[in-house]
């Protein structure tokens, strides 16, 4: 799995980006998307357009933590987002490895079986929505069917290792906009604060 | 969407624009004239054509927009016509203005009923006389697409409904080539077919000798892309006589004899027997009882007529009452003559055709490539097809739809069928009351030829299945998705995948079509469903890529005409298509366009600013401009991103028109650049040229952003965007930068 989170402000500007990988289940915690390095706005551009969505969940439940709220199936990328009292958004991209055969044709339609394959995970694919289980399916890989998190992007498992992150990070996002030296709007440099979202990604994700 | 040229005519006194801007916005929730007016005023100001006025340069249209000016007066001022032509956009009426008519009468007109053509010798003989290479079929082809005058069809509940636009397709069972049409192994498969014929289409475009097309057409979402539609009526006209489906499977025959023949009845006898049980037999498994048509063609010419009405009436006592007179005459028709009249062009031409046939026009310079009639040949001509369908295709279909309804039908529909045969359309208990009455024990009911790979066609399953596809032609929906309902879990059981696949695919299309059941989300639900069946038993289980296409396209297409929840749904459903591989190049340009249409389609909710697609809609459209792009159609890929740039206005409002993110901000610079470099060397011009092309006031405009945006950038706000101007400047890092900081 590779992660893209940013932080963006009410008015939509980012305040914070960070971009790992996963470091569960030997991963080296680099990110690697599907887009060639050339591409990496892509990232971006999915972040921005689920703010479509955002802005919709955000008045249907009262949470702070939205859950999975969009999907980009090209690219079989994830968006689940968190809210924070001021009107700032908190958004985990993420995105399955790719499989080592990229037909990736072949893959969505044999959905089924590759599912099965992860079948440690609690395979309540079946049970996620219309193309989020073709989508998932496509993502599960048989080299990372051993961490829950990276088989299936909308398994609970992750839902809840999600939310966990989330709140860590909020917990020092809280801390780092209470320095006096911060203004709001202002883009948050503290390297305090990146170092702690990265041990928080790691840790969790 | 508006180009600069067309709206500047419109453009408000700049004291008043901010004004403008913000009323505009308003009226969008309060009465519902305004929003008629505006989403009027808008498709007016779409069908100013572009040769009648000055026309606009194309380059300005990417450099004067929204995102761009820097100055807030030149912003506001832009600003104010795209709000305009958002508000048509969101406009509950929205949908149906975007040809979404047009669409749905496509997809209904490609579902019509066949209609084989069988002529004899002799009738060939004289049409080619005329000038017709193609013989009878070839000569009455054209008329059968569109009938004149209103059809009226009676539906299975008896209620009468006129339909403008209904015809039959004419095929040949008389040629060379053997109907249906085998794959022969030399040809491509047709998606190839189609992507050859689109880059045809482009390479037209883009020949400022032969153009047919105007980028100016190409782009706009407001109405669908001429492109997108060329796509989508190729798809549907690629001809698959299947088992699975009986479309394509003649409903009617027409047996044609000319004046000239010697033994009239005797020939109409053979080709009757030719096609019943001779060498022009038609497979197994298409229905063999089907209606034949006996015309007689009188060469008014060189015969006399009383011979001829003579040997009508005798034909009419042989055969009965379905045969016509046809009178023609033999010789040519030129242009120069008084009465001559173009013979219309076929509207559903396969890709196959659409590639050979393009290189005609070389051939025979002389003809122009065209036909022509005597006005009274093609009066005749009307008269014939209107009175086969509707005094006899119709009638016969209507008629089979109701004795098939009664005789198989409901008696799969279970022991309350028989109760309540007023409720004939109504299906319910289908499957716990069916085995019993076909006989069979358990699932599998034994009809199904599992190694060649079809039912017979007098079988239940295959009966119903028909019966539905005649529902569907004679567009009772309703009937057709009960019944395509009835018999969905019987080829599951049967393991009969393609007609499988087949009835999810027509279910889903027929609930869609139904103009009564708006459905509610759960309905949607269950449509999803059905695609989601019948893609994956076209795609995986059969391999049938035109077909899964097919299925996907109409999805899509129906969807979004629904509007509301369903657009949502239909850009899912062609995201789906892109990311099997359907699709071509060129077509995965489309979907993506098609994408964004469907996005943008969607309205906010009543009331509040959110619920909009606008941020979604506008990056499809950015990646359509990027893959126009890299296809090298730069004038497309400019009205994709000017698209985009006007979806992307009203979400950028507040940040000024600029990106919040830098590398999206970056990305889209650069690829207006590029978009200007590429289309100028398209053009051949140079760059100093084409600005002396551009009205001096426009040039004076573009400079000066560029030079204020600099300013501004550094400036004013944001602090992030210094990080903007390093990224731009060097871009061999992208992104340490921005991530250190």
């Amino acid at each position: 799995m590779s992660y893209y989170f940013t932080i963006l402000s009410p008015t939509d500007a980012p305040l914070f980006n960070i971009a790992f990988g996963t470091s569960k289940s030997g991963g080296d915690g680099i990110a690697r998307f599907r887009f060639p390095d050339t591409a990496q706005y892509m990232n971006q551009f999915i972040i921005h357009s689920s703010l479509d969505i955002v802005e919709e969940a955000q008045w249907m439940n009262g949470n702070m933590y939205l859950k999975h709220i969009d999907t980009y199936p090209p690219a079989a990328a994830f968006i689940s987002a968190f809210l924070a009292p001021s009107g700032a958004r908190f958004l985990l991209l993420h995105q399955p490895p790719q499989l080592p055969t990229a037909g990736s044709a072949a893959a969505a339609s044999t959905g089924v079986g590759a599912a099965a394959g992860s079948g440690s995970v609690s395979g309540s694919s079946g049970a996620s929505s219309l193309l989020g289980s073709s989508f998932a399916a496509t993502a599960s890989s048989s080299r990372t069917s051993s961490s829950s998190i990276a088989a299936n992007p909308t398994s609970p498992q992750t839902e809840e290792a999600v939310r966990q992150f989330m709140n860590e990070v909020y917990e020092n996002y809280v801390k780092t906009v209470m320095s006096p030296f911060y203004r709001q709007g202002m883009e948050i440099r503290s390297p305090v604060f990146r170092t702690r979202v990265t041990a928080a990604g790691k840790k969790w994700l | 969407m508006t180009s600069p040229g067309d709206a500047a005519p419109v453009k408000p006194p700049p004291s008043f624009s901010p004004g403008v801007a913000r009323a505009s916005s308003t009226s969008r929730y309060s009465t519902h004239a305004s929003q008629r007016r505006d989403s009027v005023q808008s498709l007016d100001s779409n069908h100013v054509d572009p040769s009648v006025g000055p026309s606009p340069p194309p380059l300005s249209a990417t450099t004067e927009l929204p995102i761009r000016s820097a100055s807030p007066y030149a912003r506001s001022l832009r600003s104010s016509t795209p709000q305009l032509n958002r508000s048509s956009l969101a406009s509950p009426d929205g949908g149906r203005f975007e040809g979404a008519e047009d669409v749905r009468s496509l997809i209904i007109r490609a579902f019509s009923p066949v209609v084989g053509v069988y002529a004899s010798v002799d009738t060939d003989d004289l049409v080619h006389q005329k000038g017709f290479p193609g013989g009878f079929w070839g000569l009455i082809r054209p008329f059968g697409e569109d009938v004149p005058g209103k059809i009226v069809i009676r539906d299975s509940v008896g209620s009468s409904r006129g339909w403008e636009d209904y015809g039959v397709r004419f095929v040949d069972l008389g040629g060379q080539a053997r109907y249906p049409p085998d794959a022969t192994p030399g040809q491509p498969p047709p998606l190839t077919q189609i992507d050859e014929a689109l880059t045809k289409d482009l390479e037209a475009a883009e020949n400022p000798l032969a153009r047919t097309l105007r980028p100016k057409d190409l782009a706009g979402a407001s109405t669908i892309s001429p492109l997108y539609k060329d796509f989508l009526h190729q798809l549907l006209s690629i001809p698959s006589a299947t088992p699975h489906e009986t479309f394509r499977h003649p409903v009617a025959s027409v047996i044609a004899i000319s004046s000239r023949n010697t033994s009239p009845l005797e020939t109409l006898r053979q080709l009757y027997a030719d096609t019943t049980n001779g060498d022009r037999r038609l497979p197994e498994w298409i229905h063999p009882e089907y209606l034949r048509y006996y015309v007689l063609v009188h060469d008014e010419d060189r015969d006399d007529i009383a011979e001829s009405t003579k040997l009508y009436d005798q034909m009419k006592r042989h055969f009965g009452l379905h045969c016509h007179l046809l009178r023609l005459r033999s010789n040519q028709c030129v242009v120069t003559d008084d009465d001559s009249v173009e013979v219309p062009e076929c509207e559903w031409v396969s890709p196959a055709e659409r590639l050979s046939g393009s290189a005609e026009p070389l051939v025979d310079l002389d003809t122009d490539g065209r036909l022509y009639l005597f006005e009274s040949d093609v009066m005749a001509i009307k008269a014939f097809v209107r009175e086969l369908v509707a005094q006899s295709v119709i009638p016969f279909m209507e008629n089979r739809v109701a004795v098939w309804n009664d005789q198989v039908a409901s008696r799969r529909r279970g022991i309350s069928g028989r109760f309540m045969s007023m409720s004939r359309r109504w299906a319910g208990f289908g499957s716990s009351s069916r085995s019993s009455l076909t006989g069979s024990a358990g699932g599998v009911s034994g009809n199904y030829d599992g190694a060649r790979g079809f039912y017979r066609p007098d079988v239940p399953e295959a009966v119903l299945r028909k019966m539905a596809d005649f529902a569907f032609m004679l567009r009772d929906w309703k009937l057709a998705a009960s019944t395509y309902e009835l018999i969905r879990s019987d080829y599951a059981n049967d393991k009969a995948w393609k007609y499988h696949a087949g009835v999810h695919e027509m279910c889903a299309i027929s609930l869609l079509l139904n103009p009564v059941s708006m459905p509610a989300k759960t309905k949607l639900g269950d449509i999803d469903q059905m695609l989601d069946t019948a893609c994956y038993s076209y795609h995986t289980r059969c391999s049938d890529v035109p077909n899964a296409l097919r299925c996907l396209t109409l999805a899509v297409e129906l969807l979004k005409s629904r509007g509301g929840l369903a657009t949502e749904s239909a850009a899912r459903w062609a995201m789906r298509a892109m990311d099997l591989g359907l699709v071509g190049s060129i077509g995965q340009v489309l979907l993506s366009e098609r994408i964004s249409a469907c996005y943008a389609s969607r309205p906010p909710l009543p009331g509040v600013r959110w619920g909009a697609r606008y941020r979604k809609a506008g990056m499809w459209s950015v990646l359509a401009a990027d893959l126009w792009l890299q296809l090298g159609q730069p004038s497309l890929a400019s009205a994709c991103l000017e698209e985009a740039e006007h979806l992307y206005a009203s979400v950028l409002d507040r940040n000024e028109g600029v990106f919040p993110m830098p590398e999206m901000q970056a990305f889209v610079d650069n690829l207006r650049h590029t978009i200007q470099v590429e289309y100028l060397e398209a053009r051949g011009l140079n760059t100093q040229e084409s600005l002396d092309a551009v009205p001096p006031m426009d040039t004076q405009e573009t400079s000066e952003k560029l030079d204020k945006r600099q300013h501004r950038r550094s400036l004013v706000v944001n602090p992030l965007e210094s990080g903007i101007q390093d990224l731009a400047d060097n871009e061999g890092h992208p992104d340490d930068d921005f991530e250190r900081a």
